[in-house]
């Protein structure tokens, strides 16, 4: 089959590679009809998640029909159409039964190596370092899926796959970031950062009852979708604004956002010194992360606000304020998503029409156009919102918008 | 009665707390001490079943060929370091067996006799399941030096200690043990064969309850209902570090 694969910094490749094969009674092998690239894809791009390995297959966000199962499954059969959320959890630990699937104890087969960095592993995740488990990715033709009875979610209708797509990852993301920032009826919510998971909590903050959700970023194309399809109030923060800061202050009536949601992450960019900073900081690997965001969130947030963070960080930070979150008695909230947690109740939004998760995609591509795409959205080239693949199309790059 | 213990509304102080007395995780000479506590989701009684079924042992535990009973509390073990292939048999007997509460057993030939493994049960106070915790007091050739060589070359005798639980609570709690060993990939090349030894990568999975396990050591699926075996024992998983420690202390020795 064909697979996107990793193969050092800055280099992703076209591979011909084995089909995968049934390993555990639980697995199943699914055809890919759908998979896309996401945001955090962009992090292994250049290097910043550790224990990347040359030839890793890519892929978390993925959807397709079920072509073998496993001895032990039960739920699904060969021609059941699915959407494989993008952690991979056992669903019978500690963990999984208190709705922390991203937490599951049982399925990293490199936990000792998370242990090792982290204190304790999370569950694996589908095409995301080794030491998320090192599995193969759904950027590919076909997919082995662990514990099949537990993660996919069936599609028992005709709907487009292009609809149901980002229940893999960045729709619950992008939900459970509004979930986690305690919105209460009316709340004044902060995100930085309007990349697909952004977007996905701008308008979950709606859902959960914000009354004003304010969104930050520089690209146009961004900030359009923040502003016309989700509903933001959008700041363009390289515009001539003195400060994010300031301008929070003032869309929020001089008290700060009642929540902040940093959905930008490790690799954060900014205007001001600090944003300097931290890219000298980095590039000299004296912090792995770049917070720029996250100390902006911590000053900005009203006191006893709660900063969410889906955005993803991967080690250490550096010169963060963090006697500011204690002096203003902040609570934050963050992790990979408990994506088991969501799946249904997201798809029923998209059955009962309040939203239509496609409204973000820019381009459709085929096998062929996917390194060349890794780069463009990289560089945030010719308006690129978000890349859909078709695996079995072997090239021809459609843009969805002018 | 463990609820009552949380019934905060009845606590009365001054009440006696305890001071907490750490496990053995030590070298010393040619002695390797380690441990690992999981708390696992069953009951005492059903992970002992488990832990006790000497057909599971290959299925579960790294590095063992197979293991056939000799006596009424005695086994034989053949084993293979996951590296090298390299391998190595041995004797061991039951010391203690109680069912859902204790067991420890004891290697009786070779030179490593006398090394032993505990593994205690205790029903977790809050409902969560069963917290388990295995001690391994293991004579190692090479002591502190093949602690430190086999962390890079291979698993840590300490480290082995840490696995071996991990996939129990594997197999019993998700019905099988994870593993990517057999899917696909592109090419690996130096940098990431090199990076899949630093991460331990090359040591085989225990195949758990996968379809290509060797017939032999194949579980009914239904491992929790299963009935114990009379002849206990998981001796075995301290072999590995004395079959590495061997080794590294042969080729050390040799240098002299």
């Amino acid at each position: 089959m064909k697979a996107i694969c990793w193969m050092g910094t800055g280099k992703v490749e076209v591979h011909t590679v084995d089909d995968p094969q049934i390993i555990n009674p639980s697995d199943a092998i699914i055809r890919v009809t759908r998979t896309a690239i996401c945001g955090s894809d962009l992090h292994l791009f250049d290097g910043y998640i550790p224990t990347m390995e040359s030839g890793d297959i890519l892929g978390h966000e993925f959807m397709g029909i079920v072509e073998e199962v496993g001895s032990s499954v039960t739920k699904l059969k060969r021609g059941d159409r699915v959407v494989i959320p993008f952690t991979i959890a056992c669903g019978n630990c500690f963990f999984c039964h208190k709705d922390l699937w991203s937490l599951c104890d049982n399925t990293n087969p490199n936990a000792r190596v998370c242990e090792s960095m982290y204190g304790y592993s999370g569950s694996a995740l589908f095409g995301y370092s080794h030491i998320y488990g090192g599995f193969a990715g759904g950027q590919a033709q076909y997919v082995r899926v662990p514990f099949a009875d537990v993660g996919p979610i069936k599609i028992e209708s005709d709907i487009d796959d292009e609809k149901v797509l980002f229940l893999s990852d960045i729709y619950p993301t992008g939900y459970q970031a509004a979930e986690n920032a305690n919105i209460q009826p009316g709340d004044t919510v902060a995100v930085f950062g309007c990349g697909p998971v952004g977007l996905f909590a701008i308008a979950s903050a709606y859902m959960l009852g914000a009354g004003r959700v304010i969104a930050i970023d520089r690209f146009p194309e961004r900030l359009a979708l923040a502003r016309d399809y989700c509903g933001a109030t959008v700041i363009d923060y390289t515009d001539g604004n003195p400060s994010i800061v300031e301008a929070l202050r003032d869309l929020s009536n001089g008290i700060g956002p009642d929540s902040i949601i940093d959905a930008v992450g490790m690799e954060a960019h900014g205007v001001d010194a600090a944003a300097i900073y931290d890219k000298i900081d980095q590039a000299l690997m004296m912090e792995t992360d770049r917070p720029t965001v996250l100390r902006q969130a911590i000053q900005a947030v009203r006191k006893g606000g709660t900063l969410s963070i889906p955005g993803v960080y991967g080690g250490d930070l550096d010169k963060l304020n963090f006697g500011a979150a204690f002096g203003k008695g902040l609570t934050m909230k963050m992790g990979q998503t408990n994506m088991h947690k969501y799946l249904k109740p997201l798809l029923d939004r998209v059955y009962a029409g309040q939203i239509d998760p496609s409204f973000l995609i820019s381009h459709r591509i085929g096998m062929e156009d996917v390194p060349q795409m890794y780069k463009t959205w990289r560089d945030k080239k010719d308006g690129v919102t978000k890349v859909v693949i078709d695996p079995f199309r072997e090239s021809g790059i459609e843009k969805l918008r002018a | 009665m463990a609820e009552s213990a949380f019934q905060t509304g009845e606590v009365r102080f001054p009440k006696t707390g305890g001071t907490w007395t750490p496990l053995p995780n030590d070298t010393s000479g040619n002695k390797v001490r380690s441990h690992a506590v999981q708390t696992i989701n069953a009951t005492p009684e059903q992970i002992f079943n488990v832990y006790s079924r000497i057909e599971l042992l290959p299925t579960w535990q790294e590095g063992v060929v197979s293991v056939e009973e000799t006596g009424a509390n005695t086994l034989h073990w053949k084993m293979e370091d996951p590296g090298t292939r390299a391998p190595v048999e041995f004797d061991s007997e039951i010391l203690e067996a109680e069912q859902g509460k204790r067991h420890v057993s004891r290697i009786t030939s070779g030179p490593s006799a006398g090394s032993t493994v505990i593994l205690s049960l205790e029903p977790h106070p809050a409902g969560r399941g069963t917290m388990a915790t295995m001690i391994t007091d293991a004579t190692v050739p090479g002591g502190w030096l093949t602690n430190a060589i086999t962390a890079v070359v291979s698993r840590r005798p300490q480290q082995i200690t840490t696995e071996n639980l991990r996939h129990l609570k594997e197999l019993i709690e998700s019905g099988e043990i994870p593993t990517v060993e057999g899917q696909p990939a592109g090419r690996r090349g130096i940098s990431g064969k090199l990076k899949q030894i630093l991460l331990g990568e090359n040591m085989p999975t225990p195949p758990g309850t996968r379809e290509n396990a060797r017939p032999e050591d194949m579980p009914t699926r239904n491992l929790l209902g299963s009935t114990p075996s009379k002849t206990l024992t998981t001796i075995g998983l301290i072999a590995l570090p004395i079959l590495v420690g061997t080794v590294i202390w042969a080729s050390v020795s040799g240098d002299d």
